[in-house]
């Protein structure tokens, strides 16, 4: 099937790239740090502001700044031009993040998939961290897309 | 009866609207739609089950399809396992004539959308590649074009000769039934009670988008 961006095909790359892990990191959650991001994404619910409340936790969107120390896997293909925009992320919150957690995030290549619209054709790479907490359990998933030109 | 034929929600990869929310803001903003029809990008929601939201909100919720071909987007209604089988639903580079004749063949119709939009309408590729014969009906009305996107489809479609309709292609809650459709039959029910409306040719396009607030006072 045709279906190519530059010399990449996108039917190959994701048959061959989806489900790799690539990164592997831990993060300490910092309590100041979970209120200074709280407090910037503009929250006033004292859950996640107080850390004296009864159930303080990291914003929901507490682990979209915790990055990875790789883009891609190595030998990933250049898929489409140039380094691409940031598409946003989206962040699933399965479990509370309590200060002073150590989480460890995995990261894989989730997508590969293009799409046309007014602009043209662009390939969307999306990349998933899964952060699991001391016990293993999965305590947030976030998605990161990024879009390249075809 | 009226129903939106063309939204998203967050099965879409762009899509923000879970589909409670667009039941839920019909009723409370009083659209006046009787249901609307999710066609997702690329694909087709096989699993979702809106049975439950429906009799709560007493709506009709259909699914199909938006697929991508070289001549633009293209909505499939009625898409079955024979016709999820005749090609990829995935692939954006799908020859029309290919959905066309899969549709056609497997008792689904298909009909373009936004096709006076700029590389993914139809009218766009007419100018470079010539017409195709078997399109009869496209989306003239879309929630989602841009001044003079929507005139140049209601225009090309009366060259053609082509049926139009229209939906919203909203892709959050708050755009739903920006553009719908109006169908002479109140008793459709299901997918392909909608199917033989449209291939009945018993519709037409409406614009239901909110009249722009006047911001300017008065000296």
């Amino acid at each position: 099937m045709a279906e190519s961006s530059g010399s990449v095909d996108i039917a190959e790359a994701r048959a061959e790239w989806v489900g790799v892990e690539f990164d592997w990191a831990e993060f300490t959650i910092d309590k100041d740090a979970m209120i200074q991001w709280a407090l910037a994404c503009g929250e006033t619910d004292e859950r996640f502001i107080d850390p004296l409340h009864s159930d303080f936790q990291a914003h929901p969107s507490f682990t979209t700044h915790c990055m990875s120390g790789r883009l891609f896997p190595k030998n990933f293909p250049q898929i489409g031009g140039g380094f691409g925009i940031d598409g946003g992320k989206t962040v699933t919150a399965h479990l509370p993040i309590r200060a002073g957690a150590t989480l460890s995030a995995i990261t894989t290549i989730a997508d590969i998939f293009d799409k046309t619209g007014r602009s043209g054709t662009m390939v969307f790479i999306v990349q998933r961290m899964e952060f699991k907490d001391e016990t293993g359990a999965l305590v947030s998933t976030v998605d990161w897309k990024m879009i390249k030109k075809a | 009866m009226i129903l939106d034929l063309h939204t998203h929600s967050i099965k879409s990869d762009d899509g923000r609207a879970k589909v409670e929310n667009y039941c839920k803001w019909i009723r409370k903003k009083e659209i006046p739609l009787d249901g609307f029809v999710l066609t997702e990008h690329r694909q087709y929601d096989s699993e979702s089950d809106y049975r439950a939201l429906e009799d709560e909100y007493n709506l009709l919720i259909l699914k199909a399809s938006e697929v991508e071909t070289d001549y633009g987007h293209v909505l499939v209604f009625g898409v079955n396992e024979d016709l999820l089988h005749s090609f990829d639903f995935a692939n954006i580079r799908l020859p029309i004539q290919t959905v066309l004749n899969a549709a056609k063949e497997n008792g689904a119709f298909a009909a373009p959308c936004h096709p006076g939009r700029k590389r993914v309408g139809l009218f766009s590729h007419y100018e470079l590649s010539g017409p195709i014969s078997d399109v009869h009906t496209v989306e003239v009305f879309n929630g989602g074009s841009i001044p003079g996107e929507d005139e140049l489809s209601v225009k090309q479609a009366a060259i053609h000769g082509y049926k139009g309709f229209g939906g919203s292609d909203s892709h959050v809650v708050s755009r739903i039934g920006y553009c719908a459709t109006t169908f002479e039959s109140d008793s459709i029910t299901t997918v392909e009670g909608l199917v033989g409306e449209l291939q009945s040719g018993s519709f037409g396009p409406i614009s239901l988008r909110p009249e722009p607030k006047n911001t300017t006072t008065e000296p």
